[in-house]
């Protein structure tokens, strides 16, 4: 507590009390008030029953587990047995969010090397800020493009029928190409800039080494470039992996008819479904989830997390 | 000494890359230019601008709009400061402590945004709850929900924006107003905040864009409200229309003109002096006409010049002429269909097996399917005389 004491003492000297007092205020409404409590709050509500406003804090509004029971044995659906449904959801939508995370990695690395690398001065920072145009425009406006793109009458079908690759317009949007397309598309920035910020304080020097004592290009990028560059395939990896997991425009506009993603189910138990505790604890498995996922990779890996975010 | 000229296929890649970056923008905007009622390229009907008229008559639009900028403006007032005093306190603790606080201060940007905006709507609607608020409070009012839930992570994007600068502050200038006899305070406003300034400005810019443009978040907070985004997400769920492509314009058109600017701003900033030793050599005329900038902009009047072209020409008569054609086709197929109903009947190989139904064959497999091998005259596309060369002379 003295220790304490003291930290707030030299904080106050260090910065003058106005200021101090402003830093401390600003910081720890944001902290407590906008991300901690909110986040206590859902995981407590998930542990409610799904009570009319009147009952809230009556005798009947006590702690279980039945959100999370729903989860895994729900009863109206499925009979009572597991829970298929859901559960199969949210294993395809991490499924799919790995599938997006590594096109994004092989698609990013070679620009983020060529950027960092190869380009300089006025031409870098004209492809960088040509990079980061196109995120400037609303995400429901890149879906909107790439249902258009994408369409049974769309550019991709039209060209494709025209060269006589494909006779009759593919389904682009029931077989969730279109998804994963535009779900790949909209956190390419987040892959990049962790990657380009790795390799460009890479020292040219070291390619050039490798590649005099005959290493091949694959070699240098195996060897070199790739293992420099570890905790920015990392991070970026983790922030398009995490994005991805909880996209929701996306799926809603995108995704086929058929196909479900976890937030999807999340919105529906807020809105139409009227139940919020269940969407609490549903908010809570995805969040859990991605981040034991997250964890796990980063150990296989064994990239520690003080790396991330650099 | 180049990478690029060292493999070919680097420029290639690097050109490909762009082209999936910028490909379905393209297209989005040049779907606003077709009068076809459908967002497409192909077929092409008619330049017209008639989407951009029925864009600003949408009074939910514009509502959404409005609402739009008043969350953005709060968002900026609040996550700026908020994300400056981050990024100073981060700058002023231990490595040890440093590391931790960092992770929890970035925590919210990996935070799935659908989980911050439904937290954010249960801790408001609880502490509601918990004081009889009324329902009219702002413990219930999307506006006031939808900035908390935003200026939760926007704070931490503002805050990287001021760690960056921040890690070229030169503290001894700090030391130097404090020996001169500034208070702390006086130190903060007439040193550290003035260093700051150009910081200060793209984090605003960059929170304003970031709050402009969520939907992860605010679709939960928003409530009974609207934002410019949820409205617009809720027209691309009913139905595709191209005056959303006719939203996709004007944004890209504003975006186009913001990277121009800051891009011009930020070259004007550094290379004052070079470009003052430069302009001495070549003339400036030539200078001017050969910055790319000046390239893309002058493009950029091209188009403004073209789509206000298109405002003044009367599409009218050629989408008349395409709806002419649409019933002629119609009218044609009909009669094809009457034609190959009627001609069963008459063949004398039918009546071998009588159909119990009494229908003459009428429901014959085959016979109301549109791609007969004798119809092969009949183009596969609805509109297929619309692309020949002769019926688009109407339209320009």
């Amino acid at each position: 507590m003295r220790e304490i004491g003291r930290f707030f003492s030299g904080f106050a000297s260090r910065n003058g009390l106005p200021v101090a007092i402003y830093l401390l205020v600003a910081v720890s409404i944001w902290i407590f008030v906008l991300v901690v409590l909110p986040q206590l709050t859902m995981f407590d509500f998930s542990f409610r029953h799904n009570l009319p406003p009147p009952k809230i804090g009556g005798p009947e509004d006590v702690h279980t587990l039945e959100q999370y029971r729903y989860f895994l044995m729900g009863n109206e659906i499925t009979g009572g047995g597991v829970n298929t449904l859901d559960i199969a959801v949210l294993f395809k939508t991490l499924v799919a969010a790995v599938f997006v995370t590594i096109i994004d990695l092989v698609i990013c690395y070679p620009v983020a090397y060529l950027l960092a690398q190869s380009s300089q001065g006025s031409t870098k920072r004209l492809l960088v800020l040509a990079l980061i145009v196109p995120f400037w425009v609303n995400e429901i406006l890149r879906a909107f493009a790439f249902r258009i793109l994408f369409g049974s009458t769309g550019v991709i079908n039209g060209v494709g029928m025209q060269l006589g690759l494909w006779d009759a317009p593919i389904d682009f949007i029931g077989e969730n190409v279109a998804l994963y397309a535009g779900l790949a598309y909209a956190y390419i920035l987040l892959m990049i800039f962790p990657l380009y910020n790795a390799i460009e304080s890479l020292d040219r020097n070291q390619i050039e080494a490798a590649r005099d004592m005959g290493a091949s290009w694959a070699q240098v990028h195996r060897r070199v470039v790739i293992p420099y560059a570890k905790p920015g395939i990392a991070s970026g990896s983790t922030m398009v992996f995490m994005l991805t997991a909880g996209a929701l425009a996306a799926p809603q506009i995108l995704g086929g008819p058929s196909s479900l993603w976890f937030t999807q189910i999340i919105y529906q138990w807020f809105n139409s479904g009227g139940n919020w505790p269940r969407g609490s604890a549903y908010a809570v498995i995805l969040l859990a989830i991605c981040i034991m996922f997250v964890l796990l990779v980063m150990r296989v890996f064994k990239v520690s997390i003080g790396e991330i975010g650099r | 000494m180049s990478n690029l000229k060292a493999f070919p296929t680097g420029g290639l890649y690097l050109l490909l890359f762009f082209l999936y970056l910028f490909g379905p923008l393209v297209v989005m905007v040049v779907t606003a230019f077709n009068s076809s009622s459908f967002p497409r390229i192909s077929p092409w009907e008619c330049l017209t601008s008639d989407w951009f008229f029925k864009l600003f008559a949408d009074e939910t639009l514009i509502a959404g709009l409005g609402n739009s900028l008043i969350i953005g403006i709060g968002v900026v007032l609040v996550a700026v400061p908020v994300g400056l005093a981050a990024a100073i306190v981060l700058s002023q603790v231990g490595p040890h402590l440093r590391s931790v606080m960092y992770a929890v201060f970035i925590a919210p940007i990996l935070m799935p945004g659908v989980v911050i905006g439904l937290s954010t709507l249960i801790f408001w609607d609880r502490l509601g709850t918990f004081f009889g608020a009324a329902y009219d409070s702002f413990f219930y009012n999307g506006m006031f929900l939808t900035i908390a839930g935003q200026v939760t992570f926007i704070s931490a994007y503002s805050m990287l924006v001021f760690l960056s600068r921040l890690q070229r502050f030169d503290p001894t200038l700090t030391e130097a107003a404090l020996d001169m006899g500034a208070s702390q305070t006086q130190a903060f406003v007439k040193v550290l905040l003035p260093f700051m300034t150009p910081a200060i400005l793209s984090a605003s810019v960059l929170a304003f864009l970031a709050s402009m443009e969520n939907y992860n978040t605010t679709v939960f907070t928003i409530v009974a409200e609207s934002t410019f985004t949820t409205v617009l997400a809720q027209k691309v769920r009913y139905g595709l229309d191209p005056s959303i492509s006719a939203v996709a314009v004007i944004i890209v058109g504003v975006t186009l003109v913001g990277a121009i600017i800051f891009e011009n701003y930020n070259r004007f900033r550094t290379h004052k002096e070079a470009r003052a030793a430069a302009s001495a050599i070549v003339p400036p005329i030539a200078r001017f006409a050969t910055n790319p900038l000046v390239i893309i902009g002058f493009v950029l009047v091209c188009v403004i010049g073209f789509v206000a072209w298109v405002g003044t020409n009367d599409s009218s008569v050629c989408e008349a002429n395409i709806e002419q054609m649409k019933r002629e086709y119609q009218q044609e197929q009909l009669e094809q269909q009457r034609n190959r109903t009627t001609a069963p009947a008459s063949e004398p190989a039918a009546p071998a097996s009588p159909p119990a139904n009494g229908g003459g064959g009428v429901f014959a497999p085959g016979n109301l399917a549109p791609a007969q091998p004798e119809q092969e005259e009949a183009p596969a596309s609805p509109f297929g005389n619309v692309f020949a060369p002769e019926n688009l002379q109407g339209g320009n």
